[in-house]
């Protein structure tokens, strides 16, 4: 089922680059059936998942490569399932939101299902090398899709993409022939490593250095992971690469491919070095207090609506981390459901900016000359400005909207480690200024007197509406009613916190 | 008497790959001398892969008659020869379907270069054979001096003629060097038979300065095969001048039979076998710290250099020092593993490089010019050969799911085996992030910029008016699919390299 699910896009892609050039709207029907069914059989999924385990789940495991006890290893956890329910809503809906490309269709199209097929990949693979191979294979439709249906420094934007990306993955290869290398039998199983303490207590030289092989290899993996989340210093890909990305590419750049970082250290760092993720909890907490104000500070200068959300993520992934330091069942279970909660109210940010893009044809807030870009178009586009709204509480924490919750478990983790504490305190600034630069743009775009140049702006139409509505649903039940994805995953979080006991 | 010519048809059964490659030259003579040059067509093409599929059948078939060594040892029919064999059998077949689509290579010249190309590869063959170090003298003699010849094959291109002139004067230099070194080798042990040669080493105890000089020596002609470090100077110029269907073929032929050689001296000869199924280098001969200071400076080299370049063919010129540089990692670790990984990645390289070459030479004949801003637009106007492309690139940088990968991971795995070269695994993984960076220009002209509209007046560059015919992009498609095929499942050449390693793991 999990082999369906994950191949059914590549299945779509090949479909689509088969129809005739001249077809562009079968192309995206194709496209749509392609992304609907892996959204049914995560549906199902979530349906039949037994939340009372933290085993793995749904496993398909087939021998792949003999000679290095490589395996074809699925399966899903309460940490994956999450994240798979995420990549399969954003990408059905990303389909509709793609709409409007009229540019060498059938290529957009095909690159999106590839890349929903790595990304499902990466969230099943429990053997680390099949992990990497997903790992790496989303980079090429990434650099194609931002590179040929980008904006004006896509070009740029691209490479520096790719650049930044690989040099986190070739530090990541290294490791994973180190965790060959030094797990005793040879083996990349992700589960059988877990708990194992494998790597502990290890010397390697390095440069003439001796250091502790375990805290080497964390290092190693939490830059790898870092520049995809992004952490401080390795962010600065991500601006680019969200501004110049066409609307559906942002989304699922910030709502999965960020999580994936996170996921990634949670999947593998937490469980097989133990010793070293309690060694570098502090370090992480401080990285992490460093995203949320480094964040928002940055989305608060902004003048360019994406380039507000984009940093707005920066800063909302820092609460992520600062959780995942705690080591608490509240703060981890927190992070995990931020990463969830994060990727559907920015997703509608994105979304939303993209709207706004395709009527208006810029995006600033005020314009490079120093005049207003928007400004009162509430009364013009009421619907549109009704559903920022909610995107916007849901993004700056109002108690009754998704976000809420988790930075409140983020918080309330963190905050009962006395040694983090500190941090906590510096790091619910973040939670104001979130509130100041939202509100502040809110204020700016929609609310005062009508910018003149918008009198005409239409509202959104049907199909913007319906693929924002399901997202705007998840957004406020979850605001009051969490435990439909907090149930899934506090088993799994709770034996990875007996892990690090 | 008897015994004498049983002995003789057993070698000629070992030597028959090589007879084969004979027969094919024959046979190209006689075409092109009897036939006019206008009838004789696509009659040498068909010969020739039709003798390169022979070639490999029957090295394949040598193999498994076991001999270390033949005409009274200064050749070895092994499974690694067999190896080696198959890949420029292949080579060979490809280099001459390469020629046969491009315009560099007039038509009526094609039979004088098939033959060329077919001499090359017997030279190559006996470089990989050798137990001799006359024997490897003779083989690299014969791959330099067709070389030289092919290099200047474009006779009305003054930059041929220079690619050519340099090559041989770099060439010459070189194997000066190299028979310098030999005949030290001699000196100090008394026989050009590698295994005599090993046994002497092994029994003086202390490594001489003197023989690390001369190893030296002969490491500088290799080198100048592999153009690895400090012998990579001709690359650029020569691959810039010469047409591009001979580079490819230098590209990939000569350094793998470089390769060949080079294994063989470093295991059979320099190092010593332990229990435990590593190689260890003779104390003292500072072998396995001079190859990894090579790999570490030919790769850094070649990736920085090829950063600078807008030609196309430079760039690929430069990338390829560098790849020589990634391969020689396999030969630090000193072990099976090592070699396993260089084994494969040969063949993946074969593959890639190729690939890439080729569609530069094809791009260079429609647009006249082998900058790579050639390249733009090409991905619209011609989307599955910029495919096929982007696969080689991708897989030239290393990236999964392709052959280049996993090649870079066997070999970066091998070299943490060997204690205390972490280091250049860290070189090596950097090195290909720098990788990236020029691939991803040809990725940027193809996929990416604007076509350039055609300029008024004049000089307007055509917009790839031409196409590209079938069968040039079936072999093309059928050099990317195994690229992508051997980076998701690459056990069984393992295997079959694990296997042609035999001879020397006993």
């Amino acid at each position: 089922m999990l082999s369906w699910m994950i191949f059914f896009p590549l299945l779509g892609m090949v479909v689509v680059l088969a129809l005739p050039r001249d077809r562009p709207n079968l192309v995206r029907w194709v496209s749509v059936v392609a992304t609907s069914v892996p959204l049914a059989i995560s549906i199902w999924l979530y349906m039949s998942f037994d939340r009372g385990t933290a085993a793995m789940q749904f496993v398909e495991r087939l021998p792949w490569i003999s000679m290095f006890n490589m395996e074809y290893y699925m399966g899903l956890d309460g940490l994956s399932l999450p994240m798979v329910l995420l990549t399969t809503l954003l990408s059905f809906l990303c389909i509709f939101a793609s709409w409007g490309i009229s540019n060498a269709v059938k290529g957009y199209f095909a690159m999106f299902l590839f890349l929903e097929m790595g990304m499902l990949g990466v969230f099943c693979s429990l053997d680390f090398f099949l992990f990497f191979l997903f790992w790496e294979v989303m980079l090429l439709p990434m650099y194609f899709l931002i590179g040929i249906w980008g904006g004006k420094n896509k070009v740029y934007a691209a490479i520096k993409f790719f650049l930044y990306t690989l040099f986190g993955s070739v530090l990541m290869l290294l490791v994973l022939i180190g965790f060959y290398k030094y797990s005793d039998p040879q083996t990349f199983d992700l589960v059988r490593l877990a708990g194992l303490k494998a790597f502990s207590g290890k010397m390697i030289s390095l440069f003439g250095w001796e250091l502790p092989l375990d805290r080497v290899f964390w290092v190693g993996l939490f830059i790898g992971f870092a520049i995809k989340v992004p952490i401080w210093p390795f962010h600065t890909w991500l601006p680019w690469a969200h501004v110049e990305a066409p609307t559906a590419v942002s989304v699922i750049l910030a709502g999965v491919l960020l999580k994936m970082g996170t996921y990634g250290i949670l999947r593998i760092n937490y469980p097989i070095l133990p010793e070293a993720t309690l060694w570098a909890a502090e370090a992480m907490a401080l990285l992490g207090v460093i995203n949320i104000l480094y964040g928002a500070f940055c989305a608060m200068a902004q003048k360019d609506l994406k380039k507000l959300v984009a940093y707005s993520s920066v800063s909302h992934m820092g609460y992520v981390l600062l959780g995942m330091a705690s080591f608490t069942t509240a703060g981890v279970n927190g992070a995990v459901l931020q990463m969830f909660n994060h990727g559907t109210s920015t997703a509608m940010l994105f979304l939303l900016v993209g709207v706004i893009y395709e009527r208006a044809h810029h995006r600033w807030i005020v314009k490079p000359d120093g005049s207003r870009g928007f400004g009162g178009i509430a009364a013009v586009v009421p619907v549109y400005t009704a559903v920022v709204a909610i995107a916007v509480f849901a993004s700056l924490g109002l108690p009754g909207l998704s976000g809420f919750i988790s930075e409140a478990l983020v918080f309330m983790g963190a905050f009962s480690v006395p040694r983090l504490q500190a941090y906590v305190i510096i790091g619910s600034l973040g939670i104001v200024l979130g509130a100041a630069y939202l509100l502040w743009m809110f204020m700016r775009v929609f609310l005062g007197p009508l910018n003149e140049d918008h009198r005409a702006l239409p509202d959104m139409n049907w199909m913007e509406r319906l693929t924002l509505a399901p997202l705007c649903l998840l957004v406020i039940v979850l605001g009051v009613y969490p435990m439909p994805v907090l149930d899934l995953m506090t088993a799994t979080v709770a034996r990875l916190l007996t892990y690090l006991a | 008497m008897g015994s004498g010519t049983a002995e003789m048809l057993i070698n000629l059964r070992l030597f028959a790959p090589e007879l084969v490659l004979l027969a094919l030259l024959v046979a190209l003579f006689l075409t092109d001398g009897l036939m006019p040059k206008s009838r004789s067509g696509k009659l040498p093409l068909v010969l020739t892969v039709l003798a390169c599929g022979l070639g490999g059948w029957v090295s394949v078939q040598a193999a498994s008659l076991p001999s270390t060594g033949f005409f009274s040892g200064v050749v070895a029919s092994d499974g690694l020869g067999a190896f080696f064999r198959c890949i420029f059998f292949f080579v060979c077949a490809v280099a001459l379907c390469v020629a046969y689509s491009s315009r560099e290579i007039e038509a009526t010249a094609r039979s004088e270069y098939a033959i060329l190309i077919v001499t090359v590869t017997f030279g190559m063959s006996l470089m990989a054979l050798a137990t001799n170090l006359l024997v490897l003298y003779l083989g690299v003699e014969t791959v330099s001096i067709v070389s030289f010849v092919l290099a200047g094959f474009g006779r009305d291109s003054m930059r041929s003629n220079e690619a050519s002139l340099k090559y041989l004067v770099y060439g010459a230099a070189s194997s000066a060097l190299m028979i310098y070194g030999f005949s030290l080798i001699y000196g100090y042990t008394g026989s050009l038979f590698y295994p005599e040669i090993a046994r002497q080493v092994a029994a003086m105890g202390q490594f001489p300065l003197g023989l690390s000089f001369a190893v030296l020596l002969a490491y500088a002609g290799l080198a100048f095969k592999l153009a690895a470090f400090p012998m990579h100077f001709w690359a650029p110029d020569v691959y810039e001048g010469a047409p591009t269907p001979v580079v490819t073929f230098f590209s990939v032929g000569p350094k793998a039979a470089g390769f060949a050689a080079l294994i063989r001296l470093v295991i059979e000869v320099f190092s010593v076998r332990l229990s435990d199924g590593h190689w260890k280098a003779i104390d003292g001969s500072h072998l396995v710290v001079g190859l990894a200071a090579v790999s570490a400076i030919t790769m850094t080299i070649g990736n920085l250099c090829a950063v600078g370049q807008t030609s196309a063919k430079r760039m690929l010129a430069y990338s390829s020092i560098a790849h020589v540089g990634y391969l020689l990692m396999g030969l630090v670790a000193l072990d099976e593993t090592g070699l396993l990984a260089i084994l494969f990645y040969l063949v993946a390289y074969c593959a890639m490089n190729i690939g890439a070459f080729w569609i530069v030479g094809l791009v260079r004949d429609f647009r006249g010019t082998d900058e790579v801003e050639a390249f733009r637009g090409f991905g619209w106007s011609h989307p599955t050969v910029a495919i096929c492309m982007s696969v080689f690139l991708f897989s030239l940088t290393g990236l999964p799911v392709f052959a280049g990968f996993i090649g870079k991971f066997l070999l970066f795995r091998a070299v943490w085996n060997a204690p205390g070269f972490l280091w250049l695994a860290v070189v090596g993984v950097l090195n290909s992030v720098v990788s990236l960076y020029y691939y991803s220009r040809f990725l940027r002209a193809m996929w990416f910029d604007p076509v350039v509209a055609p300029e008024r007046g004049g000089s307007s560059q055509p917009r790839f008016p031409s196409v590209i015919p079938i069968p040039v992009v079936a072999a093309l498609v059928a050099l990317a699919v195994p690229t992508v095929v051997l980076g998701l499942y690459f056990e069984p050449i393992l295997r079959v390299a694990k296997s042609s390693l035999e001879n020397l793991l006993s």
